[in-house]
């Protein structure tokens, strides 16, 4: 009994540190912005409580429905095309062909390089007068191709949101550490059965890889949600708010003094995450139960 | 069992004495302390034409003040970042002891944020009397004086007498009539005519609707705010100045390398650019910019020569409890905006400034910073920008309004309305 106790105590004790840490710097914070959210505040006068009229603003204003629209298809882009991408290349290189240990350092390499100076890179290809986009447009005689990329109406956002799927390393080096932790086994007796090297990984590696998939979908996911240098590096949010996303949204909104509006923004991002993170684990879980 | 808890103790004890050893330390050092120190967060470092001197007067404050006052400059070369860092630390209380700001729009809310120093009773008759009249017309709210204005920026037209002349262009248009028809002129000979842009703040395409909107509408136009219809007019005249521009204007953010690089004829900017000119210029082009004043619009309420001018920079200083650092910082400011300070930074740096100064014939004065305090001088009226008229959510809002007017989606009537819808939040 005494045992018990004296567990008991000494289990408080030592989530104590940590409970009080999650409780002041993520449950305060939170609830900060929750409250913030509901009021009308420039950050340098008193506050005055507006109930939900920062939220019924933003449901009107056209930026906030484009901001949501863009972030939903980079979530979704990146969760349905830069994972995917990722598994394939993992599945490749996890047969280990030659030259893979160089391969994958080449497929990470972009993911130790700052993503600021990535996204001035990618700028200055998209460059409409000096751009190397342009320029071997212009030498595969494709002039009439020609575009200010960052500059479309059309064109901007696809753009902005294009390149960053390319860099899969991050998702890819995850996926190949858990495929090479699968025994080696489950192969040897798929080989003698007579499976292809495809029909195993559809039929071994993916099935027992999925946990990690959901993991990597999810971060891609959240990865999606809260972009913001790539677009502020880019074109700020231009031309007229087009690629726009909610992160920028909301530091315009603290620069322009809406500290309440910037706090609602802040709000539904949160909420939009948490939904985003049990959407994805109720799908796979789904499909766990379904196999 | 007794080495276990010695070997226990002992590390907490070295623990509890290094602490009280360095708050004895810290004693002891605040005890010998009488030096005041200043922390200034400064935009006016690195490549900025100002640096070299602004560096040099605080070397020479610090060692006139040595063991009394020292002011430490934290560097901070990025304008946006050094907003972004101000604006965060009055928001918390935290505002640095010294700092400035350039939009009279953001200052009205720091001032109001109470986390000011009052500096009205400093600025005595003789102090007050080195800066031009009119210069403290922005600094006050609710009849205390929170910043002292420094730099003043005016922003005529800066333009490329050689690919006028390329393009069979005598002198710069006295009309907007005029201006279109040279324009069509430059663009004939293959050159870009403007330089116009949306991104970033928009800066230069700014300028642009600024003049427009004061030539359209007249010196008193934002007396009526949004409503004057000069800024529905200003945004056509505008969005046809789109066509004689670069293909990249749509998206561009740095306001001068066309013209540095003579692929633009016409560029609209301050004093400030005058460094830049020398420095960057490709093929002699300081030796072929000329300053004129904006056309005039034909049929407008504006006056020929008419000026845009604003406070570019005021300094503010941070709620101190210790009145002993407020003079300190006081006795500062005093130095760095005394007359032959200023007169030192503009000579060099070619910026102008609110306080006044005694040119002598032996000083070497930049042309184009003459030609344009000139200009100044002649004009009818002076009228502070655009985004120094508006809200800063407006003033935020335009580069987008703007791109959105250009690229169709907004007609003239829906941009200004964009602009309106951004201050209702």
């Amino acid at each position: 009994m005494q045992r018990t106790t004296h567990f008991r105590t000494g289990a408080i004790l030592f989530l104590l540190p940590a409970l009080l840490l999650f409780a002041a710097f993520f449950l305060y914070p939170v609830g900060y912005v929750v409250i913030v959210s509901l009021m009308k505040w420039d950050g340098m006068s008193s506050p005055g409580f507006v109930g939900l009229r920062n939220y019924s603003a933003l449901f009107h204003d056209e930026v906030f429905r484009t901001s949501i629209r863009n972030n939903l298809i980079w979530a979704c882009a990146e969760a349905m095309i830069q994972v995917p991408l990722a598994i394939l290349v993992a599945l490749l290189l996890a047969r280990k062909p030659k030259g893979w240990k160089l391969l994958r350092t080449i497929y990470f390499f972009p993911h130790v390089i700052s993503g600021i100076a990535i996204t001035m890179m990618w700028g200055a290809i998209y460059n409409n007068e000096r751009g190397l986009l342009n320029s071997f447009l212009r030498l595969i005689g494709l002039s009439e191709w020609e575009h200010n990329w960052l500059g479309g109406l059309g064109s901007a956002f696809p753009s902005v949101l294009v390149y960053g799927l390319l860099y899969i390393g991050y998702f890819m080096v995850i996926i190949l550490a858990d495929i090479s932790s699968v025994s080696q086994s489950y192969y040897e007796a798929a080989s003698i059965d007579g499976a292809t090297r495809t029909q195993q990984d559809w039929h071994i590696t993916l099935p027992l890889i999925k946990g990690t998939v959901a993991t990597c979908v999810t971060l891609a996911m959240v990865n999606g949600l809260r972009q913001f240098e790539q677009v502020l590096l880019l074109t700020g949010g231009g031309p007229a708010n087009s690629t726009s996303v909610l992160v920028l949204y909301l530091y315009k909104e603290l620069q322009n003094f809406h500290y309440g509006t910037a706090n609602a923004l802040g709000t539904v991002l949160i909420v939009l995450g948490g939904l985003v993170i049990l959407t994805v684990r109720r799908l796979f879980n789904a499909a766990k139960s379904d196999m | 069992m007794n080495k276990r808890r010695l070997l226990l103790t002992l590390p907490a004890i070295l623990l509890i004495l290094s602490i009280l050893l360095s708050a004895c330390g810290e004693n002891a050092n605040s005890g010998e302390a009488s030096e005041i120190e200043i922390k200034f967060p400064s935009i006016w470092v690195a490549k900025d034409s100002k640096a070299a001197t602004f560096a040099q007067i605080v070397k020479d404050f610090n060692e006139q003040n040595q063991g009394k006052i020292k002011v430490v400059v934290e560097e901070i070369p990025d304008y946006a970042a050094y907003e972004d860092k101000i604006r965060t630390n009055i928001t918390t209380g935290t505002a640095p002891d010294i700092f400035s700001f350039d939009n009279p729009a953001d200052g009205e809310f720091y001032y109001k944020s109470g986390n000011l120093a009052d500096l009205t009773p400093y600025l005595d008759e003789q102090w007050k009397s080195t800066f031009l009249d009119h210069a403290f017309d922005n600094a006050a709210f609710d009849g205390k004086v929170y910043s002292i204005p420094f730099e003043f920026g005016v922003t005529p037209v800066l333009y490329n007498t050689k690919l006028f002349k390329q393009a069979g262009i005598a002198g710069f248009p006295k009309t907007y009539g005029e201006l279109f028809a040279a324009f069509d002129k430059l663009k004939a000979a293959g050159i870009a005519p403007a330089t116009q842009m949306t991104g970033g703040d928009g800066w230069v395409s700014m300028l642009w609707y600024s003049q427009l909107v004061s030539a359209i509408g007249g010196p008193d136009v934002y007396k009526h705010g949004l409503d004057d219809p000069a800024f529905v007019q200003a945004a056509e005249v505008l969005k046809k100045l789109f066509d004689y521009t670069t293909g990249d204007a749509v998206g561009l953010d740095n306001a001068g390398s066309h013209f540095l690089n003579q692929q633009t004829a016409v560029l609209l900017n301050g004093p400030w650019f005058i460094g830049r000119i020398k420095k960057e210029g490709i093929d002699h082009l300081y030796d072929s910019v000329e300053v004129a004043p904006a056309p005039v619009y034909e049929g407008g309420k504006g006056q020929p020569g008419q000026y845009i001018g604003f406070t570019q920079a005021s300094l503010a200083v941070g709620k101190q409890k210790d009145k002993k650092k407020e003079e300190a910082i006081v006795k500062f400011l005093k130095y760095l905006t005394s007359p032959d300070n200023v007169k030192k930074i503009s000579l060099d740096s070619g910026a102008l400034f609110v306080i006044k100064y005694e040119v002598t014939k032996d000083d070497t004065v930049e042309r184009l910073q003459t030609e344009m305090k000139k200009g100044m001088e002649a004009a009818p009226y002076i009228i502070p920008h655009f985004r120094a008229s508006v809200s800063p959510a407006v003033g935020a809002e335009f580069p987008q309004a703007l791109s959105g007017l250009v690229l169709g989606k907004y007609t003239p009537e829906q941009f200004v309305e964009q602009l309106k819808q951004a201050d209702s939040k």
